[in-house]
């Protein structure tokens, strides 16, 4: 849908007729901590769709969107959550990039209502950083239900900007915040913070020696949209950015008048020595100043009943009682909120939250992945659909239709598009990748998997990775490529790393584990096999990366989300939008596939190939047909597990050769998409490593599981 | 630490020595790596807040204001209450 660009003064475009995206349309930028509902909020804004889950770092990524706001267009543009200016982890530093180079004309602040007190805090920071700012109070709702009471007009006066209160995931409060943009734009003029936070008479002299020295020349251009006096407070943290901005400005000719070199020796210096006069770390003393005026403006803004204050006093029935006839209605509400306390202590219980664990697995993924969806469905539409009607249909009609044996060949062969690529990307990555998504959604929408990370930290510590990992390890069952961008919100090199290695070698993604459990499902014995083997070298790697990788042990910080409801709405949408999205990556890949083994048997190479990775197919205990499984499964694992699955249905194979095929197969590399995208997260050398190790290491482990089966004269 | 009042006086003690189910006042933060100093922070960890501990096992998990965060005993050791 194209709006036509109406800018009434004709500012942002420079007078042309046509805006395009990301060029001259005023700019929107959503900021705030994770979890806040930034995406959401931008999806509310912009009619299109990004993740919303119910968890810290579902967006790692700068989405960008088109809204119209009153008579405008903007470009609105969702960040990954920053706790701070000062960045820590790498997703943080993806906003804090964005924020130095990108000049909106409203920026808006996100937090969560129930945390005001924490949040407001990078409120001030950027008000500091003198940016056009709107506070946006979300989730409105969760505060009320607690009881919490906050006087927006208030807090806009001692704030100085507009502040709006909205709950996001219910379209509400959105109507006052888009009145709010319009009439701050139009103002045009960025407002300038009231009050300016005083960091002691020890360190201000050199905040502002600091920020005089980056003044600029009058006529110079000033490259970022940030207040010097926050670019200042930066570099006396020695945050890397701010000092990658001042290299930028050492090389920007005419920034300063003349001794520009004297400029920049100077603001070291005064780096250097402004850290030795504070005893504490300049970050500590700066958060604590600001922190203070924080309290103070939450004392006269915001109420927050007692109960909720102080759960620990729930021993004492007395003050309880009290406090929930304080309030009408409260009482359900309160019981509301027991319920979920009562379930999130099942959940993470030492004891306890293991078989929750399992339950959750046996009937989302064993029973409705496994069975039903890779089962059933996928049986229906593969043998009754696509091979009993559609595929017999199209073949003969293409057949009487086009003469020609190798273009027939291409379409609707052995290994054609037609045959091999659509049929199995509908009828059976469709329905399993979709399953699971849906599973996987609701999961997610509830807030389990940063209590699963609580539960499973001291296990994966073992491993080399904290309780952290444990949302890119889940989601990887989905996508390992959407997982390996998620690393990013692992905080140490070395934790990112081992993560990106196991979710390559061990996490088989949701295609592959369907058609997997549905083809080894009829034999409880083979799955509990290649189960266990996958585990221990989930394990196993893991444990010895840890050993072998140098770098500091990871340390697990996490913030739990409420459980909350999930919203079959966002479900449904969310679901919808991954399967598209894997549909469109899966489909041209598979054709790909197809065209190139065509190409492959016209010219011989195909057959050539077939012979070469028949070798290790035969050392594995496989028959040499078997050696095209792991042909296709070069391109994706989950096209080889189709293969397998077609090999299987044709009783081609010994019980024993298909556990063997199945644990080799899941240890190979996902797909090349995987493969680009560790080239992006880790660098080509390291990609390169590691696909070097994974693929004569899954052929490895097949050969030594398939001798130690022999050797028992295990049959299955 | 000095305390005047021999009868009222509060001792200061990592989170890991903390029972579950009491209240205490974040002391102070005390860790080498400002990483994981400057995360705490940001993450509203901060001197002067009122910290409640649910429980320790499997790992820690505790309320400061409004949010619930989980930790390992490696964090939990930096973090020290007075109760």
């Amino acid at each position: 849908m194209k709006l036509p660009v109406t800018c009434p003064e004709k500012e942002c475009c420079c007078g042309k007729t046509r805006c395009t995206l990301g060029k001259g349309l005023p700019k929107i930028i959503l900021i705030g901590n994770p979890n806040v509902g930034k995406s959401s909020l931008f999806n509310a804004l912009s009619g299109s769709y990004t993740l919303v889950s119910n968890y810290p770092g579902t967006s790692v990524e700068i989405t960008h969107g088109k809204s119209r706001i009153g008579e405008r267009e903007y470009e609105i543009i969702d960040t990954p959550g920053m706790y701070s200016l000062l960045p820590v982890s790498e997703e943080e530093r993806v906003s804090q990039l964005l924020l130095f180079e990108e000049k909106a004309s409203v920026y808006l602040h996100v937090v969560d209502a129930r945390n005001l007190r924490r949040m407001l805090s990078f409120t001030l920071q950027l008000l500091e950083a003198e940016l056009p700012l709107i506070l946006v109070l979300n989730m409105m709702d969760e505060a009320e239900e607690r009881g919490i009471e906050i006087n927006i007009p208030e807090l806009s006066h001692y704030l100085g900007i507009p502040v709006v209160g909205t709950v996001s995931s219910e379209g509400k409060g959105i109507e006052e915040l888009k009145t709010a943009i319009s009439e701050f734009t139009l103002e045009n003029n960025a407002q300038k913070f009231r009050q300016k936070i005083d960091y002691g008479s020890e360190i201000e002299p050199y905040i502002e020696a600091v920020e005089g020295l980056l003044d600029p020349s009058e006529e110079a251009e000033i490259p970022t949209g940030i207040s010097r006096r926050a670019i200042s407070l930066l570099m006396l943290q020695e945050d890397r950015t701010a000092f990658e901005y001042l290299h930028r400005v050492e090389k920007t000719p005419g920034y300063w008048d003349e001794n520009h070199e004297k400029n920049s020796e100077e603001i070291r210096k005064l780096v250097k020595a402004a850290s030795k006069i504070s005893e504490v770390h300049l970050s500590y003393l700066f958060t604590l100043k600001r922190q203070k005026h924080v309290n103070g403006i939450v004392e006269q803004v915001m109420e927050i009943p007692e109960r909720s204050k102080n759960k620990s006093s729930g021993k004492n029935g007395k003050i309880r009682a009290e406090d929930d006839t304080g309030k009408k209605g409260s009482k359900t509400q309160n019981s509301n909120l027991d319920f979920s306390e009562k379930i999130d202590s099942i959940l993470i219980h030492p004891v306890l939250g293991i078989p929750a664990l399992f339950l959750i697995l046996y009937f989302g993924l064993y029973l409705f992945v496994g069975v039903f969806a890779a089962g059933t469905v996928v049986d229906y539409l593969e043998n009754t659909i696509f091979g009993g009607y559609i595929n017999p249909f199209v073949t003969a009609k293409f057949m009487s239709l086009v003469p020609y044996p190798a273009l027939q060949d291409l379409f609707v062969g052995e290994y054609g598009i037609f045959t091999q690529a659509v049929t199995y990307a509908i009828a059976l990555i469709l329905p399993i990748v979709g399953a699971f998504f849906l599973v996987f959604s609701i999961i997610e929408d509830t807030g389990y998997l940063p209590r699963l990370g609580l539960l499973l930290d001291s296990v994966f510590k073992k491993i080399g990775l904290s309780g952290r990992a444990v949302i890119p390890m889940v989601l990887g069952f989905g996508c390992s490529t959407m997982a390996t961008m998620v690393t990013r919100t692992l905080e140490t090199k070395r934790e990112r790393l081992i993560a990106n290695i196991l979710l390559a070698l061990a996490i088989p993604c949701s295609a592959q584990l369907g058609i997997i459990l549905s083809i080894l499902s009829g034999n409880p014995e083979s799955l509990l096999i290649w189960f266990i083997v996958i585990l221990l070298e989930f394990v196993l790697i893991g444990f010895l990366a840890s050993r072998v990788l140098p770098g500091e042990a990871p340390t697990f910080i996490l913030e739990m989300p409420p459980l909350r409801k999930p919203k079959i709405s966002n479900i449904l949408v969310k679901t919808y939008s991954r399967m598209h999205w894997y549909f469109l990556e899966v489909l041209p890949l598979f054709v790909l596939a197809s065209v190139l083994i065509w190409i492959g048997k016209l010219t011989g190479l195909f057959a050539l190939a077939l012979k070469i990775i028949e070798y290790p197919t035969v050392w594995i205990g496989l028959p040499p047909d078997a050696a095209d499984v792991f042909l296709f499964g070069f391109f994706r694992r989950d096209f080889g597990a189709a293969g397998l699955y077609g090999m299987h249905d044709s009783g081609l194979l010994t019980g024993v050769q298909l556990v063997v095929a199945a644990i080799t197969l899941t240890l190979f590399m996902p797909c090349i998409a995987q493969f680009m995208m560790t080239i992006k997260e880790r660098g080509f050398k390291t990609a390169l490593a590691i696909s070097g190790f994974i693929f004569p290491f899954a052929f490895f482990t097949g050969f030594i599981v398939n001798t130690i089966l022999k050797a028992l004269g295990v049959s299955l | 630490m000095v305390t005047k009042n021999s009868h009222l006086s509060l001792k200061t003690i990592t989170l890991c020595a903390m029972e579950p189910r009491k209240t205490g006042k974040i002391d102070h933060l005390e860790t080498k790596n400002p990483g994981i100093l400057q995360k705490l922070m940001a993450m509203g960890i901060l001197p002067g807040m009122p910290i409640t501990l649910l429980r320790k096992s499997p790992s820690y998990l505790f309320e400061v204001d409004q949010t619930r965060y989980a930790v390992d005993r490696e964090i939990a050791n930096h973090i020290y209450v007075s109760c």
